[in-house]
């Protein structure tokens, strides 16, 4: 083993760290290297004198400074509105309330999730009976009293249809949105420095050529929200900058 | 919560001073035990009460050093010059010369000698204290200590 390796090692080997055959290596060296040895010599007298270094007792002023700063934050508590002090007496509790909220979203996403499942499924299921007993050769049946009316279940295929076209709707909504502000925006920049203008060109046409090429769905939301953001930075923030 | 501080005082006081230096201590330390006796009722017992006070001691020193700006890192360039005691045989003035070091060693190396080798706590305490692993307490020591051995020029005890 070289010196620098068990240099490296000379601080676990002096704490003890390096039970048994572990620390063989770094006693075998140091009864050979005479440089080592100082080192952890040196090392060791550093440790001790460290661990020898006497307990500092605190000026008496301490605890009557302490007692004072208490007093004094307790003034202050007295003097704040109630409403604060029972919010920052409940603000450590925050957290704790933000997860058993969460996990109540989280629960309710999940259960609406599974009944729309369910609609989804059984939808089809009902659809497929309901041809099979009207070809089957049956007697009239007894007249029978009337069974409760059937709960009406929305055709599977109208939600689907619908789910299917929202990406498509949202993006649609994105563009007039973007256009509309695309139109505030280069009434707002007719007034900026060339340069100025010209970054802003180069910009809009790199995020809208993004937002085109993106894929429908989220891809193409992102990318439309992006130049949103950067229209109404141009936009909406000069406006309120030159105001 | 006298009794508390008279347990604490020391320790609280010794790591602060030797992490802020002794113009500071106080102050810090005063800061540490107000945010103890204020922050009591709020101790969730998550750790043991004593790593949580030495985490406010170590936390309140690092901040105090921060805001006092005195958080520079030391470089091999410009070791401050500690004079070294030329006589190898006994050196009576090497606790003074060792607090003295300590104040030239950057703020993280302080702590954890202090935590370790002044205060005597487990790697496993030091870092429920730092917030860190243990692996990296060791070699923050092994660092801390060769950095101090530089300062300290060649020792002159256990010879």
């Amino acid at each position: 083993m070289t010196c620098e390796k068990i240099r490296e090692q000379l601080t676990a080997y002096l704490d003890g760290e390096l039970e048994g055959d572990r620390g063989t290596p770094v006693r075998g060296h140091l009864r050979t290297c005479a440089a080592c040895r100082q080192v952890a010599t040196d090392e060791a007298a550093l440790r001790d004198g460290l661990r020898a270094l006497p307990p500092l007792d605190p000026p008496p002023s301490l605890w009557a400074g302490v007692q004072a700063q208490l007093a004094a934050a307790e003034v202050r508590e007295s003097q704040r509105p109630a409403w604060r002090r029972a919010l920052s007496r409940w603000a450590p509790l925050a957290p704790r309330f933000g997860m058993v909220l969460g996990a109540c979203a989280a629960a309710t996403v999940l259960l609406a999730w599974r009944a729309h499942r369910h609609e989804e499924t059984a939808a089809p299921s009902l659809a497929q009976q309901t041809p099979a007993t009207q070809h089957t050769p049956v007697a009239p049946p007894p007249p029978a009293p009337a069974p409760p009316p059937a709960p009406v279940v929305a055709p599977a295929g109208d939600v689907s249809a619908d789910l299917a076209a929202e990406p498509a709707r949202i993006s649609g909504d994105s563009a007039q949105a973007a256009t509309a502000l695309l139109a505030t925006a280069r009434a707002e920049i007719a007034a900026w420095p060339a340069d100025r203008k010209q970054a802003f060109e180069a910009r809009l046409s790199e995020l809208t050529a993004a937002a085109d090429a993106a894929a429908e769905g989220r891809p193409k939301q992102r990318a439309y929200r992006d130049l949103i953001r950067y229209l109404q930075n141009a936009a909406i923030r000069e406006e309120v900058a030159l105001r | 919560m006298e009794m508390l501080y008279h347990q604490f005082k020391r320790r609280v006081f010794g790591m602060a001073h030797r992490i802020v230096g002794p113009n500071d201590a106080e102050e810090v330390a005063q800061e540490v035990f107000v945010r103890v006796f204020r922050g009591l009722a709020a101790f969730r017992g998550d750790s043991a009460l004593s790593t949580w006070i030495y985490r406010l001691t170590v936390n309140a020193s690092l901040s105090h050093l921060a805001r006092r700006g005195r958080r520079q890192e030391i470089s091999d360039d410009n070791l401050p010059e500690v004079p070294a005691t030329p006589e190898p045989e006994r050196d009576p003035g090497l606790a003074a010369r060792i607090e003295a070091c300590l104040q030239q060693l950057p703020a993280g190396y302080r702590a954890i000698l202090v935590l370790h080798d002044v205060e005597g706590l487990s790697h496993e305490e030091c870092a429920a204290i730092l917030e860190c692993r243990v692996g990296t307490c060791k070699s923050q020591l092994h660092k801390a200590r060769a950095r101090m051995r530089d300062l300290l020029g060649p020792m002159g005890v256990a010879k």
